[in-house]
């Protein structure tokens, strides 16, 4: 039972993780409409970021929010660069660049910071015991921090003028050119709060395990598993979608081992595809 | 207030509009008919701005803005309600009036808008996609109003209305334009739109094939029996 609990909360953490990652993912193609497959390596720069940001002041937050700012510009940049002179093309073209970009990323990420490991200078806690499981005290920090995250989109999206602008383009493009919105701020503070969360999602994941080039990578097909099965475009099914994926690899675990975890993201994307493509909240209309 | 020149265009290479004249003058009524596929949604689409490719002029208020996108149109001057999709269905109805840019007196202009439309007043705070079909339009139409814009282009305002509903949005219709509102009034009911229009036009084929008065296309044999339908 025990055992049933720990792996219960560490697959909700992962979840978390891949929620958050999912939210990016979700948003993205909700408002500029196809899927980033850079949403990992922003992740991973956001995460190497926070690592040196960390070394140059000295304190993880202060570093962490280096990071996070080094995600949210990296992808307003890639939206500029990028995906701005593809827009109006079909979807294909923009994800075929965002694989570009991806691959871009990592090889400069790996230049750069070397293929080793590193890990962030956090400091050593005992766990504490809560109702008979084992908890990091950390964990219950990264838990705040992205839930924290969660609430700061969520406000923004429903409580700010900038936010409710980006709903009705995520609704109905058309629509909302004509009731005389613009795309360009829309844009902006969609790539800004994609790469924002994507950062975030990757120094918490670089926290909880380790920084690798690859490590945001890794996450790209959980974060796509998450959308898809939250209903592509919904920013709350992404999360329910990424901690049931989180749950459901720990879960699988025992079975199946620690390397073939990431298979229950790909069966997962697969059937949500094959039974029910609109996913557990996608609506027929509205957000596509 | 709306001057049409020898426009053209559509959505790939082949030009669904083929060579179009329309002015419209401020207060006035202008019925566009014609059957489906005329080409009367892809003219809105071009005079606000959502056509790919156009030709000619759109002049409003004898200034070109055929370049212009739009958004800017929309926020000075053109109201559009499309033929479909004109609201947007995951945001309140409340959302929706919030979110049109280009308002001035923002409260004071929502607060005439539930006036305008009291059914919308009482569920401010649901969502557009579970109005019903008549709710809805109303909607749409207090969303294009929200701007007061000199000129206002429905595309088939009464489509999904029963009789009795479709009568309230003509009358709604020519009150706007009692106020000096330029309407362009796409309407699959021609008869009963002419009756509140000064001036029609029907498309055909992508051209207009007949245009003048409301009162002589309602009197006209050729018109009656080729776009308005015999009888009613
Ligand atoms: N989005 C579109 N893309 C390509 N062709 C279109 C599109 N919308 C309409 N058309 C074509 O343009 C022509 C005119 O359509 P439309 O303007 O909608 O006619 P109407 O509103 O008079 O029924 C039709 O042949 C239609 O198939
Ligand atoms: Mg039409």
């Amino acid at each position: 039972m025990t055992g049933f609990a720990e792996l219960l909360f560490s697959g909700l953490m992962s979840g978390l993780i891949i929620g958050l990652a999912g939210l990016a993912v979700t948003l993205v193609f909700g408002i500029a409409r196809f899927s980033n497959a850079a949403t990992g390596d922003t992740m991973t720069l956001g995460a190497y970021g926070a690592l040196v940001g960390s070394a140059f002041t000295g304190s993880v937050i202060l570093g962490s929010l280096i990071g996070l700012a080094a995600g949210a510009l990296a992808s307003v940049v890639s939206y500029l660069l990028v995906f701005r002179p593809l827009q109006g093309r079909s979807p294909i073209s923009s994800l075929l660049a965002s694989i570009g970009l991806a691959f871009f990323i990592r090889a400069i990420i790996g230049l750069v910071f070397g293929h080793d490991q590193n890990v962030f200078q956090l400091d050593i806690v005992r766990p504490i015991k809560f109702a008979g499981i084992r908890i990091q005290p950390n964990d219950l920090k990264f838990a705040a921090v992205a839930i924290s995250t969660l609430a700061v989109v969520f406000i923004i999206l429903h409580l700010t003028p900038i936010g409710r602008r980006m709903r009705a383009v995520a609704d109905n493009p058309l629509l909302a050119k004509v009731s005389g919105i613009s795309p360009r701020p829309v844009m902006l503070a969609l790539w800004s709060i994609a790469g924002a969360v994507s950062a975030i999602a990757g120094i918490i994941l670089g926290m909880k395990t380790v920084v690798s080039p690859e490590s945001g990578w890794e996450m790209l097909l959980p974060a796509f598993a998450a959308a898809v099965l939250g209903g592509i475009g919904h920013p709350i099914g992404a999360i329910v979608g990424g901690l049931l994926i989180g749950v459901a690899q720990e879960l699988a675990t025992p079975f199946v081992g620690f390397t073939y975890k990431i298979a229950v993201s790909f069966i997962v994307l697969l059937l949500v595809l094959l039974i029910r493509p609109k996913g557990l909240f996608g609506r027929s209309e509205g957000v596509r | 207030m709306l001057k049409i020149e020898n426009m053209t265009g559509g959505y790939g290479e082949v030009d669904i509009l083929k060579g179009i004249d329309l002015t419209l003058e401020a207060g006035e009524i202008l019925t566009v008919a014609g059957t489906n596929g005329a080409g009367k949604s892809t003219l809105a689409k071009a005079v606000v701005g959502l056509l790919p490719r156009v030709g000619g002029r759109v002049l409003l208020s004898g200034e070109d803005i055929t370049k212009v996108p739009a958004e800017r149109r929309a926020r000075t001057g053109i109201g559009y309600v499309p033929q479909t999709a004109n609201v947007f269905s995951s945001l309140t109805i409340v959302e929706n009036l919030e979110v049109v840019e280009g308002v001035k007196d923002r409260k004071a202009r929502m607060a005439e808008m539930f006036d305008l439309f009291p059914a919308l007043a009482g569920r401010r705070r649901s969502r557009a996609g579970s109005l019903s079909g008549g709710e809805r339009q109303q909607l749409a139409f207090a969303r294009a109003l929200m701007t007061k814009p000199p000129v206002i282009v429905l595309d088939e305002p009464t489509a999904a209305l029963s009789p009795i509903m479709a009568d309230e949005s003509f009358s709604r219709i020519k009150a706007l334009a009692g106020t000096g509102t330029a309407v362009l009034l796409i309407e699959q009911r021609a008869r009963q739109a002419l009756e509140i229009s000064h001036r029609g036009a029907i498309m055909d084929g992508g051209k207009v094939a007949l245009e003048g008065e409301a009162r002589t296309l309602l009197a006209d044999e050729r018109a009656a029996e080729l776009y308005l339908g015999v009888g009613h």
